[in-house]
């Protein structure tokens, strides 16, 4: 596992995406795969293809190096409009989040969707993780984590934000509902975002949810023709 | 297809407790938050296609629990690895760990697994199948479930037309396959440190010393285990990084999880331990109940035993290669790869 030893939270984020994004360009030999954490990578590579000591070597001079150029392979990111919908049923954590951060519900929403949110990486079974919501404090977990929370859930904690792919646990607060599919396995790639793309929600109202749901989710330049 | 190859119907009859399509798994999957997955024991389902000409992740069958039978329109040859197992064609028992020809209109039976988890059966040629980012592993989670049931027709287009021996029904062929022992009723794994053994006062001795079992509550995401464990203390709050399979970690209950290659890719746990690469296979057929014991052992040893596991099927490889061009069996060539994985 590699992370970046000094600066605070959020360089050290900041540090290991541009990591991982220079392993993923240069891919040292030997290399299998990696795995993006909060504030580090892991590794994972052939033992028999290079030795521990020679990836090490490699990993450090291909950060160096691209320490110099600056700020590392350019990612021209893609950008993505996310409607959600918010009810009791798909928004059970609301109140609580609310109350935690101090203000009311609708001002929780407005801070959601007036944030330009960066993919930091993807998460379990592709799920998007996304920062920074420019909530007023941190949104604690749930201290009893669900066992099963519907696909397309919107969710909160800390201030970060990330979308359930398929259904599932997790302690994350759920604070509203997309009607798209973010991730599908029959499409290929099966998500049309990748670490790097911008979001932003939009709350809309649950009359646009059956003409909504189930469409793929696609950059908003993909939606709108003859925008390159 | 070319002319050579043919395409053949095989029938599931019985479909055990679990049987999936399966190969090695996903590669570059999980940079993008899927788990590689694959073949909870890679050593027996690379000796499985190994056996029938195979690349070692062409798709097989992973069986577990239970009865597996099939019915085949023509001649196929297969093979059977993994736990101990009774193996029949045509009601008559053949070996495991060998290359096996099933005649046209032949059952296979696979039955009364003991001693690990799991079996697989590889054929000779290219099992039909559908592909989630590049491989036929499952992925339950993200709706690749791939499981095979009874009644189900299987498509294989293989080149193999059949075998001829003049005296015997099964060819006998002597090759070095390396059979893992699944005798011995506590199996010792290879560990090497992870970064919170120190952390974890008297971790050390508890996995050097004490036996550990096994329990229900296992699968495919991790194994867990009864046995001591001590929990680290002044770490804090661990924030969420990758963690790599065959990972000891110690959650907030008192119990040690391995774990597997349908892990979730990132968690907060302390890490006392990792398995050695050599000993994952091993795990992958660990059943509730198996008693184990742990060995630490030094970085360097634990790739010394990679490369070892390694070289074994790189010779087993390049047996079966010169036996089939002998005997005119097909096999997939293989380019004589950097000197068998030196």
């Amino acid at each position: 596992m590699v992370s970046i030893a000094s600066g605070t939270a959020e360089e050290r984020q900041t540090g290991s995406r541009k990591l991982r994004e220079i392993l993923l360009e240069v891919r040292p030999h030997g290399l299998l795969d990696v795995v993006a954490g909060i504030d580090s990578v892991l590794v994972e590579f052939d033992c028999l293809t290079v030795s521990h000591t020679q990836l090490a070597q490699t990993i450090r001079l291909a950060a160096a190096s691209r320490g110099y150029e600056g700020d590392g392979p350019a990612h021209h990111g893609k950008h993505f409009t996310i409607p959600m919908v918010v009810n009791e049923s798909f928004a059970p954590d609301l109140t609580d989040v609310a109350e935690e951060l101090g203000i009311s519900k609708g001002a929780v929403l407005g801070h959601l969707e007036a944030s330009e949110l960066n993919i930091n990486l993807l998460a379990s079974a592709m799920a998007p993780m996304m920062g920074r919501v420019q909530f007023p404090g941190q949104v604690s977990r749930c201290k009893e984590p669900r066992t099963n929370v519907d696909p397309g859930s919107v969710m909160v904690a800390g201030t970060n934000a990330i979308i359930q792919p398929f259904p599932g646990p997790t302690g994350w607060k759920v604070i509203g509902r997309t009607p798209l599919t973010i991730c599908d396995i029959r499409e290929n790639p099966p998500t049309s975002f990748r670490p790097g793309d911008t979001v932003r929600f939009k709350v809309v109202p649950e009359s646009e949810w059956e003409r909504l749901e189930g469409r793929f989710l696609r950059a908003d330049s993909d939606t709108t023709k003859g925008e390159h | 297809m070319p002319a050579s190859e043919r395409s053949v119907t095989i029938t599931i009859r019985e479909a055990a407790w679990l049987a999936t399509f399966q190969d090695l798994g996903r590669e570059q999957s999980e940079a993008l938050g899927v788990p590689c997955g694959g073949a909870a024991d890679q050593h027996s389902a690379s000796v499985a296609n190994i056996l029938v000409g195979n690349p070692r992740n062409a798709t097989g069958i992973e069986i577990m629990g239970g009865r597996f039978s099939f019915t085949t329109s023509k001649p196929l040859l297969i093979s059977v690895t993994g736990a101990p197992a009774d193996v029949t064609v045509n009601g008559s028992k053949v070996q495991m760990w060998e290359p096996v020809c099933v005649p046209a209109k032949g059952r296979v039976v696979i039955a009364n697994a003991h001693g690990g988890m799991r079996n697989y059966l590889a054929f000779s040629g290219t099992v039909v199948a559908d592909q989630f980012m590049g491989s036929t592993a499952p992925e339950a989670r993200m709706g690749f479930p791939q499981q095979i049931s009874a009644g189900q027709h299987l498509n294989l287009i293989t080149a193999y037309a059949g075998f001829e021996h003049p005296y015997l029904t099964q060819p006998l062929f002597r090759l070095p396959v390396p059979v893992p022992s699944f005798d011995h009723p506590v199996w010792t794994i290879d560990i090497v440190e992870g970064p919170e053994t120190d952390a974890a006062h008297g971790i050390r001795e508890l996995l050097a010393a004490r036996e550990y079992t096994v329990t229900a509550k296992s699968n495919h995401v991790g194994l867990r285990l009864d046995g001591p464990v001590v929990h680290p203390e002044g770490l804090g709050e661990i924030v969420s990084h990758g963690v790599p399979i065959g990972a000891f970690e110690i959650p907030h209950g008192d119990e040690l999880i391995i774990l597997g290659r349908y892990r979730t890719l990132t968690a907060g746990y302390p890490i006392v331990a990792f398995a050695t690469k050599a000993s994952l296979p091993m795990l992958g057929q660990a059943r509730p109940g198996q008693r184990m014991r742990f060995r630490w052992v030094s970085q360097e040893e634990a790739v010394e035993s990679q490369h070892e596991s390694q070289r074994r099927l790189s010779l087993l490889e390049s047996r079966v290669q010169s036996l089939f061009s002998a005997i005119d069996l097909p096999h997939h060539s293989r380019p004589v790869a950097a000197q068998e994985a030196a």
